[in-house]
């Protein structure tokens, strides 16, 4: 029996089970949201069987049509992209439940589908071990993502989508161009296959450049962010905490897997590169985000930030190799949790109040208090202090930093911090005052107010498993993230 | 031999700078419409251009859908933007409504400062491709060695329906994403009637079924010649853009279960597919040999209907009015 369930292909199900679910809602509208959770709560349950598979026998591997790469695609899952869909599966999990009760059924019927069809193309991205796969996936995603931005059809969001469009396919026009030069120089579009053919002549690295920016620019790290906060911020509370949570890891992860398969081993330059943005990231995206008055702009900007301690990995990455997948898949998964619950937050207050000054927060905590604690705990991972997940992941990072003699980017770490604190206090210090106008109050569904705040319960929780995680990754370092998770303990 | 060796140089010549021509006449021009219109022909150049590099089946594809389709999708949006702002329902305008005002230094120094990135990253694009070895094997060989496992003797085909018939179920989502996207915006579009011009509805009576049968001639030969389900779909979603335009709507009951099958049944058949040869081969999309030619057919079979039937819509939807909402409530 648990043999027969070890066999089952995990991998291709939790591909073709959202794509499924997509079209049934598709086809039978009226069952748009019995066919979603199905299917989102059926994918859990294959990674989970993906999981056990990939600990009881190692990577995963599945030739699609029996080929095999080069001449066939090959679906790929080591323990980065098993993390990469845990995160997802978790974080889609959250945000399913809390859209079912978010959505009136007219806007359900158009969200339902997509966003499983989104589902499916992210699965599909993580588990890709081909360049040209790994396009097609990338441009569901994009596409799904904008068609979600534009849910509501109103204004601002047509504007935040349309700009979002445009960035996205840029990004992916780039990534394929790269593509194309890396095959042409070749001969496959493999990445094991590529890995021992490529070395670093001019077409190699006008590809490199080609893909880098092309995925800079889908991931938001600035100052290719321009169009994160417009389409962040105007799109429906559960598509906001989608795309930030989840969409723009997506990219972060090609670019990941290519530095750690083909590129790193010769692009130091551009490492440092990306990691000078990303330390600019962090301090244009917190002091933005400390001067928004709208509490989404401010998680949107606060989103720009956080992508730019994903980028400290590269330059830190040269020394410590091993460790750069395991600590980047470690933050992005925090980073997930942690923001999904605060737009989540986000969504109940603006329902609450019918909009979202931060001023006219107006004693939410005592109107809201599930809601509230869940921002605040988000608050406390986003900031970095233990004992949560954020808290142990730039702990990391600024070991990784210090003990390189990387002072500078230590300090961007610490005023990152600091300054993150300061947006987020300043939100709460609202919710406890009372704002000089009332205002009226509408009831916020209860499943709402549980969805985020566990998601921010999750950010915390995961704090106590990195061994666990690194472990996954790379079995051999869960030493060192033990010794990280018992730092605050002692 | 010679003489026919320089008029090719001097017809790839002409073409090349041609391209570019349109590009730069499309890109800036004030005018939408002349914009429009530069572009399809930039798309039928482009087309010709395919074919100068033998590869057919992308200039067929890029024919019909780069410029036919979209250039169709352009116009109708362009006519949905100039009844827009002739009501003011929204700020946005087609035409501009002042020539752009003398620019300040700033930015003409951004503007100075863009142009250098844009000719050095153009200059290194350049060199790269340059610096190529000028014709690559790449998977040719691999895919000429197992041909004859295919089921089909078109090479692209074999690639796009067997060996990565799994980026073709993808790109099927794509296009059904595509359809989702736009309605998101509002739902199905309400169809006002309009009295059909008598010449467009004549002509387009004597070309739906020369343009059906020649859809389906492009998915038979895909098999072995250049064609397929992206060609034939497109010939066949072109054939409902003439009878939409010919004042021809689908009966509002066709619009629900009807469509919605129709948009779904590639995507729909991949899956079920994947799946049957999931359980019985133990491998995604891994066809028997000895069925994978009919299978090959079935499946681009109804990919040319869902194909067909996602750009129709999408021209119906572009076209149709409907309203915007202006989402004041929650704004402030």
């Amino acid at each position: 029996m648990l043999i027969g369930l070890l066999n089952i292909d995990w991998g291709v199900i939790t591909i073709m089970l959202p794509l499924a679910g997509g079209i049934a809602c598709v086809l039978w509208p009226a069952m748009s949201k019995p066919a979603g959770l199905i299917s989102v709560t059926g994918v859990v349950l294959a990674i989970a069987g993906l999981g056990w598979r990939i600990m009881e026998n190692g990577t995963y591997r599945h030739a699609v049509g029996g080929w095999g790469a080069p001449l066939g695609i090959d679906l790929f899952a080591d323990g980065l992209s098993l993390v990469m869909l845990i995160m997802t599966a978790l974080v889609g999990l959250g945000i399913s439940f809390y859209a079912k009760r978010f959505f009136s059924p007219c806007d359900a019927v158009r969200f339902w589908p997509i966003w499983l069809l989104l589902l499916a193309a992210l699965n599909a991205l993580f588990l890709s071990a081909d360049i040209f796969n790994l396009y097609v996936a990338l441009e569901m995603t994009g596409l799904a993502a904008v068609a979600l931005t534009a849910l509501t059809g109103r204004i601002d969001a047509l504007g935040g989508a349309m700009r979002y469009l445009l960035a996205t396919l840029l990004g992916s026009l780039a990534y394929l161009l790269g593509v194309v030069l890396l095959y042409h120089d070749a001969g496959s579009v493999d990445i094991a296959t590529l890995a021992q053919r490529i070395e670093p002549n001019a077409a190699v690295w006008t590809a490199l450049g080609l893909m880098s920016a092309g995925l800079a620019l889908k991931t938001a790290l600035f100052p290719l962010s321009f169009w994160l906060p417009p389409a962040h911020a105007s799109a429906p509370a559960p598509v906001s905490a989608l795309l930030s949570a989840l969409v723009i890891k997506a990219s972060f992860y090609i670019l990941l897997r290519l530095w750690l398969e083909l590129f790193g081993a010769f692009a130091e330059g551009v490492s440092m590169l990306l990691g000078l943005l990303g330390a600019a990231a962090i301090l244009w995206g917190s002091l933005q985000a400390l001067r928004q008055t709208r509490i989404k702009l401010l998680v949107a900007y606060s989103t720009v930030a956080q992508i730019g301690y994903l980028f400290l990995i590269y330059p830190l990455a040269l020394v410590s190799n091993g460790m750069a997948a395991s600590m980047a898949a470690y933050l992005a998964f925090s980073h997930a949790l942690a923001k999904s619950a605060m737009f989540l937050a986000a969504g109940n207050l603006m329902q609450f109040g019918g909009h979202d000054r931060i001023a006219d927060l107006d004693r939410a905590v005592q109107r809201l208090p599930l809601t509230v604690a869940a921002f605040a705990l988000a608050g406390v991972s986003i900031m970095g202090l233990p004992p949560s997940s954020g808290f142990v992941g730039k702990w990391l990072l600024l070991d990784a930093a210090m003990s390189q003699g990387r002072w500078d980017l230590a300090v961007v770490m610490i005023i990152g911090g600091l300054l993150a604190a300061g947006y987020i206090f300043k939100v709460l210090g609202y919710a406890f005052t009372q704002a000089e106008v009332p205002h009226d109050a509408r009831a916020v569904p209860a499943e709402m107010e549980w969805a985020a705040l566990l998601l921010a319960i999750g950010a915390i929780l995961l704090g106590f498993m990195a061994p666990q995680i690194f472990a996954l990754i790379h079995p051999d370092l869960a030493v060192n993230a033990s010794e990280a998770g018992t730092v605050w303990t002692a | 031999m010679d003489g026919i060796i320089f008029l090719q140089w001097a017809f790839d010549a002409v073409l090349g700078l041609g391209l570019l021509w349109l590009a730069w006449r499309a890109l800036n021009s004030s005018d939408l419409f002349k914009a429009i219109v530069l572009f399809i022909a930039f798309g039928l150049l482009m087309a010709l251009a395919w074919v100068r590099l033998n590869a057919s089946d992308v200039a067929l594809a890029e024919a019909a859908i780069g410029a036919g389709l979209t250039g169709a999708l352009l116009l109708a949006a362009l006519a949905r933007l100039e009844t827009m702002t002739d009501q003011n329902v929204s700020g946005v305008s087609a035409h501009p409504a002042h020539p752009p005002s003398p620019t300040p230094a700033g930015s003409r120094f951004s503007r100075g400062l863009l142009i250098l990135l844009l000719s050095a990253s153009t200059a290194g694009m350049g060199y790269a491709v340059w610096s190529l070895p000028s014709y690559s094997t790449g998977l040719s060989m691999d895919v000429a060695a197992h041909l004859d496992s295919s089921g089909v003797s078109n090479p692209v085909t074999a690639v796009l329906l067997n060996f990565r018939s799994y980026d073709t179920l993808l790109e099927m989502i794509v296009l059904l994403l595509a359809v989702l996207g736009v309605w998101s915006l509002d739902g199905l579009p309400p169809q006002p009637e309009k009295p059909p011009a008598t010449v467009l509805e004549t002509l387009s009576r004597f070309l739906t079924p020369v343009f059906i049968l020649v859809a389906a001639y492009l998915l038979w030969v895909g098999a072995d010649a250049p064609g397929g389900a992206f060609q034939a779909g497109s010939v066949l979603g072109a054939t409902g853009v003439l009878l939409l335009l010919s004042g021809w709507r689908p009966r509002a009951r066709l619009m629900q279960w009807p469509l919605r099958l129709a948009l779904t049944t590639g995507a729909g058949a991949f899956i079920l597919l994947g799946l049957l040869t999931l359980l019985l081969e133990k491998q995604l999309l891994a066809y028997p040999v000895a069925q994978a030619g009919r299978m090959i057919l079935l499946l681009e079979s109804l990919a040319t209907v869902s194909i067909a039937a996602t750009l129709a819509i999408l021209f119906l939807s572009v076209s149709s009015g409907h309203k915007m909402k202006t989402g004041k409530e929650e704004k402030e």
